[in-house]
């Protein structure tokens, strides 16, 4: 957003009624933001732009041109594709299935965490660990984990009498292990989010609070809940959009197997594409994507704003 | 004056360009063989004072490093090594240079590939677009000290009533998988992953049974009784005599289990053969053998081809520097100090090569292989033909398809891709 924009003389006031000054100082702010406008137009609604207009071509990584319009046709075939109905849904599931284990999860941990006095720091530094890995390298280390016979949790399992269990090739466990991987990868990340909207709440409510005889659940339920309400909101918008991009962790642990019991849509869109070959119709189905997070990510934002 | 300066500098470096060493440049994928490749370089430097530069990447970088260099009409790499699951694509979207005439021009001869080999990373259509560079054919790796032990052999003949000895059918073989699933110790462990993984083993399968993909029109002969027996025979392999989660290995987990010696065979690449006497990796060194997966009957092979061919392709900044390249690094010679260092050869002189023998006794073994061998379709759609394939096998396996719908399934996908590609009309 830029310095003329957000001010808010500049944009109640007809242009025929501003000043040179309040002119100039509007042409400078928007001098000072082209450089990272003109960066957002290349990275990201350029690819968007590109990616739309491929969307409605007959466009393969045979004949890279845009020689054949073929409409609709690319978004038809998507959408009447069992396959990639199925991977949509799946998502779906995976979606809520992340964002809700590691918000219930975070949330626990940044409360408990936040009464904490003494080594603050160290807890961080170990929370942080899993966030900073690269998830190629979380999938693969998990892999070796879950080895059934030679790895280390089975192991962990039998010596308590658990049978091994077939973590990544059973259709009924293997999306459960991908979700337990990426709640370990991602928990971090939201407890962060979480403790610094906790640690910025003002103290005042909950003396008051105390004084008047509530209890710890009711000043929960009552004071930090509600104030807390626009950071779960962006907590929780951030996670559900990345978690819908999921891919790394599919490609390194499971192939979208067995079956098709861990195919994300992500994994199915960059196979039509680079696989397939076929970037018109991968292009088609990401922008059903977008239009899909688009629509959840505004519906949530009101919703949450509708509380508050 | 400064211009002069600049006209007489650009003209000393145009003029002397010609003088500096030449070079090659190729993108490889890091693996043994580029590594031997490697270790030779000096000498081709010695012999015709061109550099050669290795531009390593893993796999899955290979691909979509070579197509933008592919397309342009001048790219940077003067050589390339091509996957067999890209044959059909590139020589469809005609970025190969056919090497016919420097072939005929150099009088090599191309007759003393395996012929299966020319097929697969050679030729297209009669036209050659490559030199076959290293085979990653499929082969059955079996613990001989079981085979060897005489209680497993008074057991196993009272059982089945023949000798327990090398399998020299497959039947024979998936005996063999049934008893040995005992003690602690899997008959076989299978490498289930999607998709390469599983289509690959597979593809053994369907041809021990006597089973090919398509006949000679490129219609789809899966969903056949061999193929049915092939898919049922695998799930069982996996659900029964398998060790837990095999449906979900990629070939490094399951050659790990047959390395610490928790199964009695495993079907895979033979470059792993050499893995296997590796004591840092291995704890059965000694005790494994390679044969090629045994077929309907003796003498007959069901293993799986795959290699990969040197090429040039047509935006070569310098195609005659790489072909002096290809010319020296497929010369007998130098594929003869290739396999030496544990190379997997393609050129039948270096299979019966004494030396190449008496340092690795299982050549022999490897080029029985290769000779038997079957290839797996290539066209243009060969990676979503694996990618089907790998997602209906991985169903059935995992109970939620029956073989004969999944294969019908395979059948379906594969003849619209064939279709699309002008191979089926």
């Amino acid at each position: 957003m830029t310095l003329a924009a957000d001010d808010r003389r500049f944009n109640d006031l007809p242009p025929a009624t501003q000043t040179a000054v309040e002119r100039r100082d509007r042409m400078f702010g928007w001098l000072i933001a082209s450089p990272s406008l003109a960066l957002l137009f290349l990275v990201i609604l350029f690819p968007v732009f590109w990616a739309l207009y491929t969307s409605v071509h007959d466009y393969t990584l045979i004949a890279p041109n845009f020689d054949t319009f073929n409409g609709l046709d690319n978004y038809v075939k998507a959408a009447s594709d069992p396959e990639f109905r199925h991977t949509l849904w799946l998502t779906a599931f995976f979606v809520a299935a992340v964002v809700l284990l590691e918000f219930a999860l975070g949330f626990l941990v940044a409360l408990m965490l936040n009464t904490v006095e003494r080594f603050k720091s160290v807890y961080y530094a170990i929370l942080l660990c899993p966030l900073l890995m690269n998830p190629v390298i979380v999938g693969l280390i998990w892999r070796m984990f879950l080895h059934p016979s030679l790895g280390i949790v089975n192991y962990l399992l039998s010596t308590i009498g658990i049978a091994p269990v077939n973590w990544l090739g059973s259709t009924k466990v293997a999306l459960w292990t991908v979700v337990m991987v990426d709640i370990w990868h991602q928990v971090s990340f939201m407890i962060v989010l979480l403790l610094a909207g906790l640690s910025a709440l003002p103290r005042e409510p909950y003396e008051a609070a105390r004084v008047d005889g509530a209890s710890a659940l009711r000043s929960f339920w009552h004071i930090t809940l509600p104030l807390m309400l626009p950071v779960i909101a962006v907590t929780l918008l951030i996670r559900l959009i990345f978690a819908v991009k999921t891919y790394d962790l599919v490609y390194i642990m499971t192939r979208g197997g067995p079956g098709v019991s861990t195919d994300l849509v992500s994994y199915f869109i960059y196979r039509t594409a680079f696989v397939g070959l076929n970037i018109g119709e991968a292009s088609a189905m990401s922008a059903i994507l977008l239009v899909v997070i688009l629509a959840l990510t505004a519906w949530l934002h009101r919703y949450m704003r509708s509380l508050t | 004056m400064i211009r002069k300066w600049l006209v007489a500098a650009a003209l000393v470096t145009g003029l002397s360009s010609p003088a500096f060493a030449e070079t090659v440049n190729i993108l490889m994928e890091g693996v043994p063989d580029t590594e031997y490749v490697k270790t030779l370089l000096p000498e081709f430097k010695q012999a015709t004072g061109i550099d050669v530069n290795l531009e390593v990447v893993n796999y899955a970088e290979m691909h979509t490093k070579l197509v933008p260099q592919l397309v342009a009409p001048s790219g940077s790499y003067s050589a390339i090594v091509v996957d067999f699951y890209w044959v059909g694509e590139f020589t469809k979207a005609g970025w190969l240079q056919p090497l016919d005439e420097r072939i005929k021009a150099d009088n090599i001869d191309t007759s003393v590939y395996v012929p299966k080999l020319m097929d697969l990373v050679g030729k297209v259509d009669g036209t050659t677009y490559m030199l076959p560079f290293y085979n990653y054919a499929m082969g059955l790796l079996y613990r001989k000290d079981l085979l060897a032990d005489e209680k497993n052999k008074t057991d196993f003949k009272a059982k089945y009533g023949f000798d327990l000895d090398v399998p020299k059918t497959w039947d024979e073989y998936l005996k063999q998988v049934e008893f040995f699933t005992k003690d602690g110790i899997n008959g076989v462990v299978n490498q289930g992953l999607r998709p390469d993984p599983i289509a690959m083993e597979w593809s053994n399968y369907l041809f021990a049974n006597g089973g090919e993909y398509h006949d000679d029109n490129w219609k789809p002969t899966l969903n056949t009784a061999a193929g049915v027996k092939a898919l049922e025979q695998y799930a069982t392999n996996v659900n029964k005599y398998g060790p837990v989660g095999s449906a979900s290995f990629s070939f490094d987990e399951a050659f790990n289990v047959m390395a610490q010696g928790k199964a009695y065979s495993y079907i895979t690449y033979n470059f792993f053969r050499a893995g296997i006497d590796d004591a840092s990796k291995s704890a059965v060194v000694g005790k494994v053998e390679i044969m090629p997966v045994p077929g309907t009957e003796a003498g007959k092979g069901g293993s799986l081809n795959g290699a990969w061919g040197w090429a040039i392709p047509k935006s070569s900044p310098n195609p005659d520097a790489a072909w002096k390249f290809l010319k020296w690094v497929e010369s007998p010679e130098i594929a003869k100090k290739r396999a030496l260092q544990g190379g997997s050869p393609t050129r039948t002189d270096v299979f019966d090569d004494p030396d190449v023998n008496a340092k690795y006794p299982y050549a022999k073994a490897l080029k029985e292989m290769l000779l038997t061998s079957h290839n797996f379709p290539v066209f243009t759609y060969t990676p979503q033909l694996v990618e089907v394939l790998g997602r209906e096998l991985s169903l059935a396996v995992a109970g939620e398809k029956k073989a004969p719908d999944a294969l019908a399934t395979v059948e379906a996908e594969m003849s619209e891709l064939a279709k699309k590609d002008g191979k089926l009309k």
